[in-house]
């Protein structure tokens, strides 16, 4: 069976294709095509940029409004994909089975986020995916001005909207 | 009432340093300005002399910063400094509550790598959470309104569009108002220990450096947790206000992890 893929329609910037590792993180796949599939997505922002580490979105509206979340998923960090650039992982707080719907992208090797030990420091970062087409549109995303916003530091002075998800 | 705490939002950026680091710096508040000679003397030397690895600069190294395209001969100076020290060592920089316009263009042209507020410095086992401080002084009500208003991208853009000089302008203006604000109060704000803990839970990190409360010194936060507060530097007052905290490898061991305050002329003669 091939992998699923996503694309990532970002306004005024293009299209980002997501191919999803079914095998290798089930429940991660499970959860965001389910995100997906229900239109979560659909108007929601990238509200944390940090050139040279990561763009982070899927949980908050234009305005920094934050959207309602189905419950926390396992998280399976443990399962080999490392945090490369161009993978898509999910966000959490810090306890490390609290991912609902937001989702990053590595604009870097970020070999910190990756799995060392079952504890709550060494849990890692599940990746789930990687960007299969749409390099350029994330290097835009990474570099776009970004300052602090109410109670947010490093949001976009434009608001990088993601128009639409679609399960292909 | 105090302000409500920042969150910190996960995953934190994260710079790994080099298993070769035998010693790392952290300095902050040296508020450079040019009426202050002899304090901008005593930071090129120490830019120049440190033993160290790496510094990292965690905010409030200028006085006042209105934009990288300031083209006056004092700013001129710092930039050359920051710059033959980004090539003899790993500079890192950190903006504070002063200078929180530095901008790309000053990174580029000083070789120095910017830092994220707050950002995690993992050195071997250790994890240190690294902040200006300012975002958890949560009693200063009325600097954490203006700080909401001044880091939003609306205001900076805005600002960053006016003439250099109406900048400065501008500047100059806040800050006299700022000094007759610490005039008025007899006690400064600090850091909200509740907040730190908060912040260090979420980090994962035992460790929290930061600068901005002027009030250098070593806190047990409890729970195995340490916070240690960097020292502005001032050359002119009795005794000098020069101080340097180094992570020095050979000593992780120690009570104190490794971690060290002293005066500028050891951190130096060592």
């Amino acid at each position: 069976m091939s992998n699923p893929q996503v694309e990532l329609h970002i306004l005024d910037h293009g299209v980002i294709t997501i191919e999803l590792d079914a095998e290798k993180a089930p429940k991660c796949t499970e959860n965001f095509l389910h995100y997906v599939n229900k239109g979560h997505y659909d108007k929601t922002i990238f509200h944390r940029v940090i050139p040279g580490f990561m763009v982070q979105g899927g949980g908050f509206e234009p305005g920094m409004t934050q959207k309602e979340c189905d419950a926390p998923i396992e998280n399976e960090a443990n399962n080999g994909l490392k945090n490369n650039h161009y993978t898509l992982a999910m966000a959490r707080t810090s306890d490390p089975h609290s991912a609902t719907a937001q989702f990053f992208i590595n604009v870097a090797d970020n070999d910190f986020l990756n799995h060392k030990a079952p504890s709550m420091q060494g849990w890692g970062y599940a990746v789930f995916g990687k960007v299969v087409s749409g390099n350029d549109v994330v290097d835009k995303i990474a570099a776009v001005k970004t300052g602090r916003k109410g109670f947010h530091d490093d949001v976009p002075k434009e608001d990088v909207v993601i128009e639409k998800a679609v399960a292909l | 009432m105090p302000y409500p705490p920042i969150a910190l939002s996960l995953p934190l950026p994260c710079v790994q340093g080099s298993p070769d680091w035998q010693r790392v710096d952290f300095i902050s508040d040296v508020h450079l300005e040019e009426r202050e000679a002899s304090t901008f003397d005593a930071w090129v030397h120490y830019m120049d002399h440190t033993p160290a690895d790496a510094v990292f600069i965690l905010g409030d190294l200028f006085e006042v910063w209105v934009g990288d395209d300031t083209t006056d001969t004092f700013t001129a100076q710092c930039t050359a400094v920051l710059q033959r020290t980004a090539q003899r060592l790993p500079v890192y920089f950190m903006c504070g509550n002063r200078d929180f316009l530095v901008g790309a263009d000053l990174l580029r042209a000083t070789g120095m790598h910017g830092l994220s507020d707050p950002c995690v410095l993992e050195l071997g086992a250790q994890r240190l959470l690294l902040t200006h401080g300012d975002s958890l002084c949560l009693d200063d009500v009325d600097y954490m309104t203006f700080r909401a208003e001044v880091r939003q991208p609306a205001w900076q853009q805005a600002f960053l569009a006016r003439p250099l000089s109406e900048r400065q302008a501008v500047a100059r203006a806040l800050r006299t108002q700022s000094e007759t604000r610490k005039h008025s109060h007899t006690d400064y704000a600090d850091v909200d220990a509740h907040a730190a803990r908060t912040w260090l839970h979420a980090a994962q990190c035992q460790t929290l450096i930061h600068g901005h409360t002027h009030r250098p010194a070593q806190h047990d936060l409890g729970e195995h947790l340490q916070r240690w507060v960097l020292s502005d530097w001032h050359a002119d007052t009795t005794p000098a206000r020069l101080e340097v905290l180094s992570w020095l490898q050979h000593e992780v061991h120690s009570p104190t992890q490794g971690l060290r305050r002293w005066p500028l002329h050891q951190a130096l003669a060592s």
